[in-house]
């Protein structure tokens, strides 16, 4: 009789409170399923699967925006967060700041593959299923709320991103790009669930909103310090996720595969995998962090944690913007661009740890919520302008079949728009006013600062990111030199790239964006107040 | 009890090492995912000694069974794509994988 009440509780929680939370996620499914079905019917000779894949994306981000006015119009009725699949995932406005945030870029993504015809007519129902498949996965990582979903997560955004990589049939460069990506991927996702036993084994439990509690419950046990064989081993197990995190932020030491996945594969993908699984990958980071810290007894570790954030911050930055100096290929020197971003991405993170285990946790309750509104504030404006970057060397590629820096010469005679395009996303990349990327970095730079107030050592962070934002300066300038300055040489493709074109208009769009998101304060404002809201969701006060 | 949970323990790090010593030294693609198994084994040979020992309770043994399948997936886009490598290079030599770097 118990047996059959679990069953029927069960099936309550699922079919009335589970799955309408789930339905973005649903939505994409469903479209995967729908894109091979269809095939199968011979319907997709008259629709283009690109449609299909529109709508899709279309009605997840329906579902996430009416979930996100629905959470920021509840009253707060209590304090635990809302929790579904019995206990698997957490919806609060992050979470479905993510899923907006990832759907918005899964369209915008499937329009700049249907305007390149990178997946051709026959392979477009795979192509977009794997697409789908990995945005699924990462809006996982977004939402998880157990070990378990976090290495699901992880593995399904990453098993189709190693297929997508390799999607380039019978070319070398991609099916080197795949294999590397592919076997530096599974090691580092073997590390990370080896490090997920000993951390669950270690307190007892798989649900991240315990384990802050545990932890300090195993530190109070013993001496508090590394010392304890608990603490010591669950420092080591949290080192070892860090490996697959950190491999799927592409952070130094574990960048290895970015550049050469990034050329390998076609520049949609890269750009696909630049900003969306980074995105993801921050999410569960943020998450990760949060549900580590705020224990009795555990803040002189967590602090340390911060950090050694705050270290492989500054490294990744300052490695990802030397090694970018003489790339002669325009989409590896992005793919170290993205290295760099993403070292200035986890400067907040870090600034966050620091400040929440500083011990004056409410003193700094601002600025806490502060770093990660940075945070998010930067991925909305970097999926614009890095979509924008890889949308540009896409479309000249279809002309000039070639992805090298020296094919780019003297583009502004041919295609004005591309280099227009191409212009704003740079300099919102480095960072200069009044584009958007200089307000992200700024507030993750002001979070910073104030975290320098917790540890002397976020000061030195700060500073690093200011030296990198002008050494980064160099090698952005040499992409406009060499599109706006050199003439184009004799003999090359030409590129007729009107402005007045769906192509034009795509990447005008998109830069148009990321100028708003820098110079219009109703959507500035708007933006980060969104950011906020989700920022305020998830800090414990 | 906890004798015997150290002792499960030994086995997972002893295969945890194994797999990652692997990784590192084979040139074979096929040997590198080999390691990967190891490694993920070793995961799972630790899950299922603290669900059987600590109040982590069945939550291991889902994990485990989560684990298996998943590698399972892993593997099989592994093998395509490492197959994919064959025919474009004739050979899974992974040193062989050397046309991208700068």
């Amino acid at each position: 009789m118990v047996f059959s009440k679990l069953i029927d509780d069960l099936i309550l929680e699922t079919t009335s409170l589970s799955l309408p939370w789930f339905s973005a996620e649903l939505c994409l499914s469903g479209t995967i399923v729908l894109m091979l079905l269809l095939r199968l019917l011979s319907v997709d000779r008259w629709v283009p699967a690109y449609l299909i894949g529109v709508l899709g994306a279309f009605a997840a981000l329906f579902c996430s925006w009416q979930q996100f006015a629905e959470l920021s119009q509840a009253p707060p009725a209590s304090t635990e967060p809302l929790v579904t699949f019995t206990g698997l995932l957490v919806q609060d406005q992050f979470s479905v700041y993510f899923r907006a945030f990832l759907a918005l870029f899964l369209l915008l993504t499937i329009a700049l593959t249907a305007l390149t015809g990178i997946p051709d007519h026959e392979d477009g129902p795979d192509f977009y299923s794997l697409l789908f498949g990995a945005t699924i996965g990462m809006m996982i990582m977004a939402s998880a709320n157990n070990l378990l979903m976090l290495f699901i997560g992880v593995e399904m955004a990453s098993v189709p991103s190693y297929a997508m990589v390799g999607f380039l049939k019978g070319r070398k460069a991609s099916s080197e790009a795949a294999l590397k990506y592919v076997v530096y991927g599974a090691g580092a996702a073997g590390v990370m669930i080896y490090g997920i036993s000993l951390l669950a084994g270690v307190l007892g439990t798989g649900d991240m909103s315990l384990l802050s509690e545990r932890l300090s419950l195993a530190a109070a046990g013993g001496s508090g310090g590394l010392a304890d064989p608990e603490v010591r081993t669950a420092a080591l197990a949290v080192m070892l996720i860090m490996v697959g995190l950190a491999f799927k932020l592409s952070l130094v030491p574990f960048h290895f595969w970015c550049p050469d996945a990034f050329e390998g594969a076609s520049a949609e993908v890269a750009g696909f995998l630049s900003v969306a699984s980074k995105a993801g990958a921050f999410a569960l980071l943020v998450r990760l962090c949060l549900a580590l810290s705020g224990g009795v007894g555990t803040e002189g570790l967590m602090l340390a944690f911060g950090i050694a954030l705050g270290v492989v911050a500054c490294v990744t930055a300052t490695f990802g913007n030397l090694a970018a100096y003489n790339q002669s290929n325009l989409k590896r020197l992005l793919a170290y661009s993205t290295i760099a971003h993403a070292g200035y991405m986890l400067m907040a993170v870090s600034a966050m740890l620091v400040m929440q285990n500083s011990g004056r946790a409410a003193d700094f309750a601002p600025e806490i919520d502060m770093s990660i509104e940075g945070l998010l504030y930067y991925l909305a404006v970097y999926l614009f302008m890095n979509l924008g970057a890889f949308a540009v060397v896409a479309l000249a590629r279809n002309y000039t079949f070639s992805e090298e820096l020296d094919s780019f010469k003297g583009l502004i005679g041919q295609a004005p728009v591309l280099c227009i395009a191409m212009m704003i996303c740079v300099f919102s990349l480095v960072g200069l006013p009044p584009f958007g990327g200089f307000f992200a970095k700024f507030m993750i730079f002001a979070a910073a600062l104030k975290a320098g107030q917790a540890h002397w050592f976020m000061y030195v962070v700060v500073a690093f990111g200011g030296l990198n934002t002008v050494l980064s300066l160099f090698y952005y300038i040499r992409i406009l030199k060499t599109m706006f300055l050199d003439p184009r040489p004799e003999g090359a493709r030409k590129v007729s790239l009107p402005l007045f074109s769906l192509e034009g208009s795509y990447v005008l769009a998109l830069s148009l964006f990321v100028l708003m998101l820098g110079i219009l304060p109703s959507i500035t404002t708007g933006l980060s107040n969104t950011a906020r809201t989700a920022a305020q969701s998830i800090v414990q006060k | 009890m906890a004798a015997e949970l150290h002792s499960y323990l030994m086995v997972g790090a002893v295969l945890f090492v194994c797999g990652v010593i692997c990784m590192a030294t084979k040139r074979n693609g096929i040997g590198v995912l080999m390691g990967v198994e190891l490694v993920l084994n070793g995961a799972n040979v630790n899950f299922v000694a603290f669900s059987r020992y600590t109040k982590l309770g069945l939550d291991g043994q889902i994990f485990s069974l989560f684990i298996i399948v998943l590698a399972a997936a892993e593997a099989a886009v592994a093998l395509a794509i490492a197959l994919n490598f064959y025919n474009n290079h004739l050979t899974i030599d992974v040193d062989r994988a050397n046309k991208l770097k700068g």
